[in-house]
């Protein structure tokens, strides 16, 4: 083949320019450390970046609710804890006047008084607030669920908190369900809705549930001796919170220390006796919500330890789809830059000779 | 005496043959970086003999014409080539901005907004009383509101960029349309007495390149070396002599610049946009008019739907004050022009407590409207339900790329095939120095030969004049 001077001045800078070329992009890797800085460089790794980026900011909001939430509950623990501790120390009175041997009538004015107080903190437990939030009102949380006569004015809401992708908890337990016994579950435990809307048409059906729920629960309590169950609400069909039958109604705690409060001014030996079965199933009731916050306690740690492992998968992924492998880039820019010598050198000398030069 | 006075004219025309092709040689050495030339050489021929007797005498050398190197199906081979390469490059060019707009390796991009304007609902539902993680549900949904815009800006910024880029190319065809006409004439003018129009020819090769990497041509050449140009089907650029302007106009329809053919005076100009398929206009147009809208399309889409499934859980919930909930967002009347219409409603912005975080009216705790919101993040609403949000952005992110590198590929792989085409053409075509070098010391010596041979004449000449004297 003729070589004309064309081709090869064109080699040159051809060859050139591509070591120039190569050379930029490697250094622009080693000055990012990233193997992708645009989407053309890798299509398909780009999309999945973002994915686990999505992925990563997901998980990380979900530990800041997953903390809410664990304050929440440690809260709702501790102060059912001293309610728990209330109501034995209350026990301990009733058995201690139950019988005539170990009290008489002034003893047991004495005692109303305690329990008189015991009730009232017991109230207090129930208005208990974390920041600006009452714990025990349902979503009603600003304002005062119990005034002193043991009346409820929150509701049964339950604050569910997203924890991963597709799973809410409750971070929160009524207070009309742990201190006034209603709205149990049929087995007598305290239960959150098994069901979170998730879409805008389950928000229509539970708006519609919950206010059928809501009418019901309100007919129970206007008229607790015509309550009985509609035939037709069999356990199967139920989704949603049951609507509560009178037999599973729990124990009110704070009528339970009320009525032996009263017992005792009455020095009524037989309610007080009564008080002590009370007062038990009341202790029960209250330890079996501390269970059922301390599982979700679990959850929520188990929920932590899972989001954390797929935060660094997540990282992982972005970082090995996105990071240069650093060795990789420095020894490639070594052969460019070898290359690019070589270029050089052999360029000046083919550039330079000429039958011109020969014929001085 | 004829044969020395034939010595004599054979050595003067052989010294002005030389001349000849020393100046064809100088004519190489000078046009050694000229774009497109082809490397010419005097055709040497026999003169004519003459017989005397039964002898027949040579009678020197004549340069029968100068002609150049030059392989005409290299030539158009090359110019195809280029017109593929401009047109991957036009593409290629205009890609790699578009991708920047979806870009989000270095910059906060729309992947992490939407994330972020979900995440603050989830923050509202840790939360639902307060009003600091209202006021961030509403700086979040306005950042949205705003990339949205951005992207949508963005994206018309490019095809506005294209549009004065359509026209500047356009303009620069024009005039090399003009510069084909001329060259016409010149060859024809030239060939018309069959001498071969070399430097003209070689122009009007780098011209059709040129037109071709620019806009597809087809061209074919007359009888009297005369080429027609045609583009876009049927606009003919250059007919023999005639040459034809193409105009650029903004299109009021779709306010984009569009390219007018006009064939004669008195028929008004029609729109050949569409049917430019190839060179760098070709790629920027296909660029504006199909790839960018298609994008802006499918942003619309994603504001549009976002903006709905927003609205539709939101209404149905309660605010802080136990109101029903109203829109979110004013929500635009249709999908298309959704990423730019789209806004968070006054109402909200007046107002954050206005915020529906809950499903009872009156229950401030209530974050189930919260939940439903910051849920749709991960429902398929795209794409008649079949891809989530992120899905159906991220897997345009992914597009883009791949249409991006595509087109850089394949514009680079087009200069591989130029290169290689290149050289092949320099090495038919091309000047060499050492070459023309060895060709002057050759004609110089022949020079200084036929000088000697009219010398020898001459002294022969005398020989016969003296031949009375003694």
């Amino acid at each position: 083949m003729r070589v004309a001077d064309k081709m090869s001045y064109n080699q040159v800078t051809g060859n050139l320019q591509k070591n120039r070329l190569e050379m930029n992009d490697l250094q622009n890797q080693a000055a990012t450390q990233k193997r992708i800085n645009k989407p053309s460089d890798d299509p398909a790794a780009a999309a999945r970046v973002l994915t686990a980026r999505t992925e990563e900011r997901g998980a990380k909001q979900y530990m800041k609710n997953i903390n809410v939430a664990r304050g929440f509950l440690e809260f709702t623990d501790q102060s059912l804890g001293e309610l728990s501790e209330t109501l034995m120390r209350a026990k301990e009175l009733a058995i201690q006047q139950a019988n005539d041997a170990s009290s008489s009538v002034e003893t047991r004015v004495t005692v109303a008084t305690e329990v008189e107080q015991m009730h009232s903190q017991a109230v207090q437990i129930g208005n208990r607030k974390l920041g600006e939030r009452y714990i025990f009102a349902g979503y009603k949380t600003t304002q005062m669920p119990f005034d002193m006569s043991g009346e409820y004015a929150g509701d049964d809401g339950d604050m569910k908190i997203q924890i991963n992708k597709d799973a809410h908890i409750a971070m929160n337990i009524p207070g009309e369900k742990v201190f006034l016994g209603r709205g149990l579950s049929e087995d007598g435990l305290i239960r959150s809705s098994a069901k979170v809307p998730k879409s805008t048409e389950d928000v229509r059906q539970y708006k519609f549930d919950e206010k059928q729920r809501k009418d019901f629960n309100q007919e129970m309590k206007d008229e607790p001796t015509a309550l009985r169950a509609p035939a037709s609400t069999t356990r199967g069909e139920k989704t949603y919170e049951s609507k509560t039958a009178p037999e599973n109604t729990g124990t009110n705690v704070l009528g339970v220390l009320k009525n032996f409060e009263i017992a005792l001014r009455v020095n009524d030996k037989d309610q007080i006796q009564q008080a002590i079965d009370d007062i038990d199933a009341a202790l029960s009731q209250v330890v079996q919500a501390r269970a059922m916050v301390g599982s979700r306690v679990g959850a929520l740690n188990a929920a932590t330890d899972s989001l954390q492992k797929s935060v660094v998968d997540s990282k992982s992924t972005a970082s090995n789809l996105e990071d240069a492998d650093l060795f990789e880039v420095v020894s490639d820019i070594n052969k460019t830059d070898s290359t690019l010598k070589a270029t050089l050198d052999t360029s000046g000398k083919v550039m330079n000779m000429s039958l011109l030069d020969f014929l001085k | 005496m004829a044969k020395i006075h034939g010595m004599m004219d054979i050595g003067k025309r052989a010294m002005m043959n030389s001349q000849t092709a020393l100046q064809t040689v100088s004519h190489n050495i000078a046009n050694r970086t000229t774009e497109g030339f082809s490397r010419q050489r005097v055709e040497i021929q026999t003169a004519p003999p003459i017989v005397e007797g039964n002898l027949q005498l040579g009678m020197g050398n004549r340069a029968a014409a100068v002609t150049r190197n030059n392989n005409p199906y290299l030539e158009k081979q090359l110019q195809k080539e280029q017109g593929q390469m401009g047109l991957h490059q036009g593409r290629a060019d205009s890609l790699r901005r578009v991708q920047e707009v979806f870009n989000e390796q270095v910059n906060k991009g729309l992947n992490q907004y939407v994330t972020d304007f979900f995440n603050s609902f989830r923050e509202l539902s840790n939360n639902p009383e307060s009003t600091t993680s209202r006021t961030m549900v509403k700086e979040t949904a306005e950042a949205l509101v705003g990339d949205f815009k951005r992207l949508d800006h963005q994206m018309t910024e490019i095809q506005k960029d294209l549009d004065e880029r359509v026209r500047n190319e356009v303009e620069e065809v024009n005039k090399m349309v003009k510069e084909v006409a001329s060259l016409n004439e010149k060859i024809a003018q030239v060939e018309v007495q069959g001498i071969p129009a070399n430097d003209q020819r070689d122009r009007r090769d780098v011209l059709l390149k040129k037109l071709n990497e620019k806009i597809d041509i087809k061209w074919a050449e007359g009888d009297t070396g005369m080429v027609n140009v045609s583009t876009a089907g049927n606009a003919i650029l250059v007919s023999g002599l005639d040459h034809q302007k193409l105009e650029t106009h903004e299109n009021p329809e779709t306010q984009r610049v569009d390219v007018f053919f006009k064939p004669t005076d008195s028929v008004p100009a029609f729109n050949i946009t569409k049917r430019i398929s190839g060179g760098s206009i070709g790629g920027s147009i296909q660029v504006r008019d199909t790839i960018a809208p298609d994008f802006k399309d499918k942003m619309d889409q994603i504001a549009y739907s976002l903006a709905r499934e927003v609205n539709r859980a939101h209404v149905e919930g309660f605010d802080r004050s136990g109101r029903q909930g109203q829109a979110f967002f004013e929500l635009p009347m249709e999908v298309k022009g959704a990423s730019t219409n789209l806004a968070v409603s006054q109402g909200i912005l007046d107002d954050i407590t206005r915020i529906a975080a809950g499903a009872t009216p009156g229950a401030i705790g209530d974050n189930t409207i919260a939940n439903v919101i910051s849920q749709i993040q991960y429902k398929e609403i795209m794409d008649d339900g079949t891809a989530t949000l992120d899905d159906f952005y991220n897997s345009q992110v992914g597009r883009v790329g791949v249409l991006t590198q595509r087109s850089i590929k394949s514009a680079e792989s087009q200069e591989n095939i130029l290169k290689q085409l290149g050289t092949i053409r320099e090495s038919i075509s091309g000047v060499s120095l050492d070459e023309e070098t060895a060709k002057m010391i050759e004609w110089q010596r022949s020079f200084d030969a036929s000088a000697r041979v009219i010398r020898t004449a001459d002294e022969m000449l005398e020989t016969v004049i003296n031949l009375k004297r003694y």
